[in-house]
C-alpha cells in the first residue's frame, strides 16, 4: 500500500513539475514580442550537460512550419542556438518569433523546440505545441469567445461550418456541443457536458457555459483547461441522417485576477 | 473731415467689439447632484455584457457578446444602502443567476463621494471592485456597473462585464 501511495505521489509530482515547465517571460506573448524561455532538462538525456543548444520549430503538428534560423544542422548547431545557463540543468533562451522564424504573425501560431548538444548526440524529447498571442485575426472552424478566459467566465464555442476541414465538418448541421474539462494534473473532472447550441449566424452555431458553474474539481485542485468539439448530422446517399462530429480542440484557462 | 471719420469708425468699432466682450448674466445651475443617494436602493439587473477588450484592442471582429439571456442574469439583485448619506451595508441576491459578485453582504465604500468612480465591496477580509459606467441621475434611471477580468500572471486586461441595472 506503501509503494502504491509513493508511486501515485511521485506521478503526481511529475505531472505537476512538468505543468510548469518550460516558463517564458512573459507569459503571455505574440509572435513580434521578445520572450524568454526557461527550461529543467533534469530528467532527460540533457540532464548534467555542460552546453546546450536549442531546437526551435514553429506550428508543430499544424503545417506551415519553419525551423528556427538559428538552428544550424542537427549534428553541428550554430553558436546563435547557444542556450544561457539558468541554474543546475537549467537553461534559458531569448527569442522574438517573427524574427526567429522569418514567417509573419499571421503565419505564426505556436512553436515547440528540444534542447540538445551541440553535436546532436543526446537531446531531450520535443516540448510542443506553445501558442503565440494571435496579432491577426485567422478566422478558423473552432473559436472560443473571449478568446482567453478564466474558469468563472461565461465561455462560447463556436463552431463555422464554412471552415470546415473535412467533408462532413463542412456539410454537417450541429445540434450540440460536448465540452471535457481536465484539472491542472491533466485528470479529467466530472463527465463531459452535453451543451445545447444556438444558430447565430447562417453558419456558425455557438454554445455557451460556465466552467466553475458546470464542473467542480477535486479537493486541491482548480480546472484547468477543456476540449471541445461539435456533433451533429450529415445525410448519407441514401437520404438517412448520421451523426458526426468535429474534430475537438483544446483551450487553456487563464488564472484571472 | 477724412480722418474724423475715420477716427470715429474705429473708435465706435472698438466700442462694439468691447461691447460684445461683456460676459452674460451666469445661470443658476440649480441643487447639485447627490450621487451617492442616486446609487442607493435595490437594483435589478437587467443586461449582461462580456467585451474581449484584447480582441477589441486589436481590431479583431468578434468582440462583444450579449450573454443576458444565456444565462438567468435578470434574477440577480442588489441592494446598496446608506447610513447618514454615506455608503454602509450591501446585499446581493443571485437568484439563479450566475454571481456576478460573490459576496453576498458586507459593507460598501466609493472611491470619491462626490464623483464616485469604484465601488469597493467588502465582507470579512474578502474584497471585490467594481466601477460604475454610469450615474443613475436626472433622466438617467439606470445604474451601470463594469467588472474587469484581468491575467493574474501579467495583471493584462483581458475581459470586462458591463451590467445595467434597473431600479426596483
Amino acid at each position: 500500500m506503501k509503494k502504491l501511495l509513493s508511486f501515485i505521489f511521485l506521478i503526481v509530482a511529475g505531472l505537476s513539475v512538468n505543468a510548469q515547465n518550460p516558463t517564458f517571460s512573459p507569459s503571455i506573448f505574440n509572435a513580434e514580442d521578445q520572450v524568454t524561455l526557461t527550461i529543467d532538462v533534469t530528467g532527460t538525456g540533457m540532464a548534467g550537460a555542460v552546453d546546450a543548444y536549442i531546437w526551435i520549430f514553429s506550428n508543430p503538428d499544424l503545417g506551415g512550419g519553419a525551423d528556427g534560423v538559428t538552428n544550424g544542422s542537427w549534428g553541428n548547431s550554430s553558436d546563435a542556438a547557444k542556450m544561457t545557463a539558468a541554474g543546475t540543468n537549467k537553461w534559458s533562451f531569448t527569442f522574438i518569433g517573427t524574427t526567429l522564424f522569418g514567417q509573419s504573425p499571421a503565419q505564426l501560431k505556436s512553436f515547440g523546440f528540444l534542447v540538445k548538444k551541440k553535436d546532436g548526440s543526446a537531446q531531450t524529447p520535443d516540448y510542443k505545441p506553445y501558442f503565440f498571442d494571435p496579432l491577426v485575426f485567422v478566422p478558423t472552424m473552432l473559436r472560443v469567445f473571449p478568446a482567453k478566459v478564466g474558469a468563472d467566465d461565461v465561455v462560447t464555442v463556436n463552431f463555422d461550418r464554412t471552415y470546415g476541414v473535412t467533408p462532413n465538418e463542412q456539410r454537417m448541421t450541429p445540434v450540440s456541443a460536448t465540452v471535457t474539462v481536465y484539472d491542472e494534473t491533466g485528470s479529467q473532472v466530472g463527465s463531459p457536458l452535453t451543451v445545447s447550441i444556438r444558430n447565430t449566424a447562417s453558419t456558425i452555431w455557438s454554445a455557451s457555459f460556465i466552467p466553475s458553474v458546470s464542473f467542480t474539481p477535486g479537493t486541491g485542485h482548480k480546472l484547468a483547461k477543456f476540449k471541445y468539439k461539435f456533433n451533429g448530422t450529415v445525410l448519407d446517399p441514401s437520404g438517412a441522417s448520421s451523426n458526426v462530429s468535429s474534430s475537438e480542440t483544446e483551450v487553456v484557462l487563464t488564472t484571472m485576477q | 473731415m477724412k480722418i474724423v471719420l475715420k477716427t470715429g469708425f474705429w473708435i465706435l468699432a472698438a466700442g462694439l467689439l468691447f461691447a460684445a466682450c461683456t460676459p452674460e448674466a451666469k445661470k443658476d445651475l440649480g441643487a447639485s447632484r447627490n450621487i451617492l443617494e442616486s446609487l442607493a436602493g435595490t437594483w435589478k439587473l437587467t443586461k449582461a455584457t462580456q467585451v474581449d477588450e484584447d480582441a477589441a484592442k486589436k481590431g479583431f471582429p468578434f468582440k462583444e457578446l450579449d450573454i443576458t439571456s444565456l444565462f438567468p442574469y435578470t434574477n440577480f439583485v442588489l441592494t446598496l444602502n446608506l447610513a447618514n448619506g454615506a455608503p454602509s451595508t450591501f446585499s446581493t441576491t443571485p437568484g439563479s443567476s450566475p454571481k456576478i459578485i460573490k459576496l453576498t453582504s458586507g459593507n460598501w465604500a466609493v472611491d470619491n463621494a462626490e464623483y464616485p468612480k469604484d465601488i469597493t465591496l467588502t465582507s470579512g477580509t474578502t474584497t471585490e471592485k467594481v466601477t460604475l459606467g454610469g450615474y443613475p441621475v436626472g433622466a438617467l434611471t439606470t445604474l451601470k456597473l463594469k467588472a474587469e477580468r484581468k491575467d493574474a500572471s501579467t495583471g493584462k486586461l483581458l475581459i470586462s462585464y458591463s451590467y445595467e441595472f434597473a431600479k426596483q
